[in-house]
């Protein structure tokens, strides 16, 4: 089946991306899920999803609402601790340690996988003390560390060049768009080697979007990324990967090229096409 | 254009109507409420005229001198049946009640008279009014003036004379002289003496502790009784000085005839001040007013309160709402941090959050009962027990006082704070928390650096509701802490500066005790709402710094609008 011949509106052939063929057996994989299943109380959530997302790469996952990709980013920082009746079992690893193992110190391994969420959140404070706050907080005290840091941080979130002049000012003057960067950079600020993005966009104009866009471009050499999002074209634009989920089960994971222009299932092709969802 | 009744009400403005109306109603409630208090307690300090006049009745005649206080209308016939002998042509007759001052030589202040009966009214320019330190008003005429029991001035006239003038001048130079050597006394009597007795006291209480310690070296001891020497020495120089300024303050006298034509001496010393109101321009009026309303809130009371200022009022209910607050906020905060934040949802921090709630609505004075019961018995007699044995039998913590008040009002207040935290925790967005917790920080350091500043401003607003609360809460104090005259202000020179054992005194109960208590309850009514003036102005200042505050933080973390 050729490229021509599929019906779906998401054009390819748009994407001003590096044509390298990417394959899964080539990578370094960063973050492993075996078998996971995620209850909330008792309904079951996640079924069995198993997949390797791979280092410096851009994975997105992709579904209709509630098929439970937002679920399971949450589990990479185990974000889904926070409530209550939640319950995981299976496997799930960064670099081979398991992160739901007993004794794993949590804030550690969140600072290890950032997370950037769907609406903006900057805490009432200056710009500044949001880029330095992840700093403040494992210890470090050193100003001239700090500023080197909230530049650079600013920087790759290409936000220092609207905000340089008033670092001070609150956060929460910044325009929407502005404040996701700067929740982006507050969350590079720490260094992680994984960032996780639920839908960093959807609350954001084309513009903001678009920048969004470039950035996670240019943030997949330093960084392993895992995005969640409602929007096709934004993920075969982003990503290197793309996980398909439906109804908590994971449909389809593969190179985005060849899922966006040769699902294996029926029911990613009938998605992307959409058909539904 | 004619709409039906029914449409009308469909319109919704009786409604709005409605509404205004309540509002409209509260708006005058508050007004007059305040109108009324402010109006009857500030025209108290205004230098009436003294009027004089002759008093006939059933016969008698007498001269009078005094301020008209109060008028009112009765029933002639009341006054028939009374013994009075008055025609009964009016249904009604006018009577005022006069202040008359000179107790000591009328027995009373205040008398009513029949205007009827008054005559040959006048406003005499040289009567003269004297507050005294005893004994109330004095009204009358200036005879002569006496310097160490020998005359030396005198004048007999009733009249605006060279001669009287001049006697007056005399005698208001006097008066400062009196009032300056006052002023060293009462430094030498409160504070140099009376730090001497604080140390004394110290002493005493450090030589019992050793004896009780069964500490044998003589050392110690010498070291008291050397001390102990050295301020009995100093007390006696202050003795000696005080002796020296006593007899110099009582030097002067003077004498006047009041209006009955009886002559009076009284010391000069016992006046505090003397002034001719019938001779005062509005502008000399208006300064001694001022004058008056500074001492009303600067001043200690007298005369059994009901003269005077209350500053140790103001002072001790001040100091006990701010200590209050020190207390309430960090306890209600944690334990609202605790419900909202740690524990587990379920049946029992709903039923915790019902009894919560459910203290607030108990009555203040079993809070008192229980603060008397559990803090000053129970606690107090135990801290006084393991920490200050020496000051046995005598009781330090085992007695109400100020830490004591303070500690039964934050328990008052605490689920005011409580419910105003829990609620301010419950409004910070989810996105927030977890944008911190994402970062890497643990559940504490979210709550200490993103959580608790964004909360703030509703743990103000718990403030400012147990302030509210606090401020004006008497029944309970009456029973652990407040007395009718306290000796000292509980901050003062000596260490430890604060002393949260003592007694103190409160805006709330003192307007209790002068419009209840008071042995002369004409003179003390309009004190009642002067005071009762300054308790509201004083819990509407405490009320707007805290607002203030609060919007101060609100500005600062303006993030729940997201």
């Amino acid at each position: 089946m050729t490229m021509e011949a599929k019906t779906h509106s998401i054009d390819i052939s748009a994407l001003q991306r590096q044509k390298q063929s990417l394959r899964m057996e080539d990578e370094t994989i960063a973050l492993t899920v075996r078998d996971l299943e995620l209850y909330y109380g008792e309904k079951r959530a996640l079924h069995g999803v198993s997949m390797d997302i791979p280092k410096n790469r851009v994975t997105a996952f992709i579904g209709p609402s509630g098929c439970g990709k937002s679920t399971l980013l949450r589990c990479f920082n185990r974000m889904n601790d926070l409530v209550d009746s939640c319950r995981i079992e299976g496997q799930m690893s960064l670099y081979g340690n398991n992160i739901y193992e007993r004794g794993v110190d949590v804030a550690d391994l969140r600072r290890r996988v950032g997370m950037v969420f769907q609406k903006p959140n900057p805490f009432p404070k200056s710009i500044y003390e949001n880029v330095a706050y992840g700093l403040r907080i494992q210890g470090i005290k050193k100003k001239r560390l700090i500023d080197e840091t909230v530049e650079w941080a600013l920087k790759s979130a290409a936000l220092w060049d609207e905000v340089k002049d008033r670092l001070h000012e609150s956060a929460l003057g910044l325009s929407g768009g502005q404040q996701q960067r700067l929740v982006i950079a507050r969350t590079i600020a720490v260094k992680p080697e994984v960032l996780l993005l639920d839908e960093p966009a959807s609350a954001l104009d084309p513009i903001s979007t678009l920048k969004i866009e470039e950035l996670i471009n240019e943030l997949k050499k330093d960084f392993t990324i895992v995005i969640v999002t409602h929007n096709m074209q934004q993920a075969a634009r982003v990503s290197d990967y793309t996980a398909f989920m439906y109804m908590g089960d994971l449909i389809e994971f593969g190179v985005t090229d060849n899922l966006f222009t040769n699902p294996e299932k029926k029911q990613t092709e009938d998605y992307i096409t959409g058909r539904y969802g | 254009m004619n709409i039906s009744v029914r449409e009308w009400f469909k319109t919704g403005s009786p409604w709005v109507w409605m509404n205004a109306g309540a509002v409209a109603i509260c708006i005058i409630m508050v007004i007059g409420l305040l109108g009324l208090i402010a109006v009857r307690g500030l025209s108290h300090f205004w230098p009436a005229d003294v009027i004089q006049g002759t008093y006939t009745q059933n016969g008698e005649t007498r001269s009078i001198a005094g301020e008209v206080v109060e008028t009112s209308e009765v029933l002639t016939k009341q006054l028939v049946e009374a013994g009075i002998n008055i025609s009964e042509d009016k249904e009604f007759s006018t009577r005022h009640l006069l202040k008359i001052g000179n107790r000591d030589v009328y027995g009373s202040d205040f008398t009513w008279i029949l205007e009827d009966f008054f005559s040959n009214q006048s406003q005499p320019e040289m009567l003269f009014t004297a507050e005294r330190r005893e004994w109330g008003n004095l009204y009358g005429y200036l005879r002569t003036i006496k310097e160490s029991g020998t005359e030396i001035a005198r004048h007999d006239g009733n009249d605006k004379s060279a001669e009287y003038l001049s006697l007056w001048d005399n005698l208001e130079s006097r008066i400062q002289r009196a009032l300056d050597i006052r002023e060293d006394i009462l430094q030498i009597e409160k504070h140099e003496i009376g730090s001497i007795n604080y140390e004394l006291e110290r002493l005493r209480l450090k030589e019992r502790s050793l004896q009780l310690k069964n500490v044998t070296e003589a050392a110690p001891f010498a070291e008291i009784e050397q001390r102990r020497k050295e301020l009995d020495d100093e007390y006696e120089g202050l003795q000696q000085r005080l002796l020296d300024l006593y007899t110099e303050i009582n030097r002067d006298s003077i004498t006047a005839e009041v209006a009955n034509g009886k002559v009076v001496e009284i010391q000069i010393a016992k006046i505090v001040r003397a002034f001719r109101p019938n001779d005062m321009s509005v502008a000399q009026k208006s300064l001694h007013y001022i004058a008056k309303i500074w001492e009303f809130v600067s001043d200690d009371p007298r005369e059994a309160n009901t003269e005077g200022g209350i500053f140790p009022a103001i002072f001790g209910t001040v100091m006990m709402v701010m200590l209050m607050s020190l207390l309430v906020t960090p306890f209600g905060v944690v334990a609202a941090v605790y419900l909202r934040e740690y524990a587990k949802q379920g049946f029992v921090t709903r039923v915790i959050r019902i009894a919560v709630n459910n203290l607030a609505g108990v009555p203040s004075i079993v809070y008192g009962v229980f603060g008397l019961g559990f803090f000053v018995y129970f606690l107090g007699g135990n801290i006084d027990d393991l920490f200050f044995p020496e000051a046995k039998p005598a009781p330090t913590f085992g007695t109400p006082g100020l830490m004591w008040a303070s500690l039964t009002l934050a328990l008052l207040t605490v689920p005011v704070v409580i419910v105003a935290t829990e609620e301010g925790l419950s409004r910070i967005p989810r996105a927030v928390r977890e944008g911190s917790l994402a970062l890497g920080a643990t559940k504490f350091e979210t709550l200490m650096k993103v959580v608790l500043p964004m909360a703030s401003p509703a743990m103000m607003t718990g403030v400012i509701l147990a302030i509210a609360r606090a401020a004006g809460e008497v029944a309970p104090l009456m029973l652990v802490g407040v007395v009718k005259l306290a000796p000292s202000l509980p901050l003062d020179g000596n260490y430890p500066f604060i002393h949260l054992d003592q007694k103190f005194m409160h805006l709330g109960f003192h307007i209790f005790d002068v419009g209840f208590q008071s042995p002369n309850v004409e003179a003390a009514r309009p004190l009642v709402y002067a005071t009762a003036l300054l308790l509201v102005a004083v819990i509407a200042l405490l009320n707007m710094s805290a607002i203030a505050i609060r919007n101060h933080l609100r500005e600062k973390y303006k993030a729940l609008e997201m």
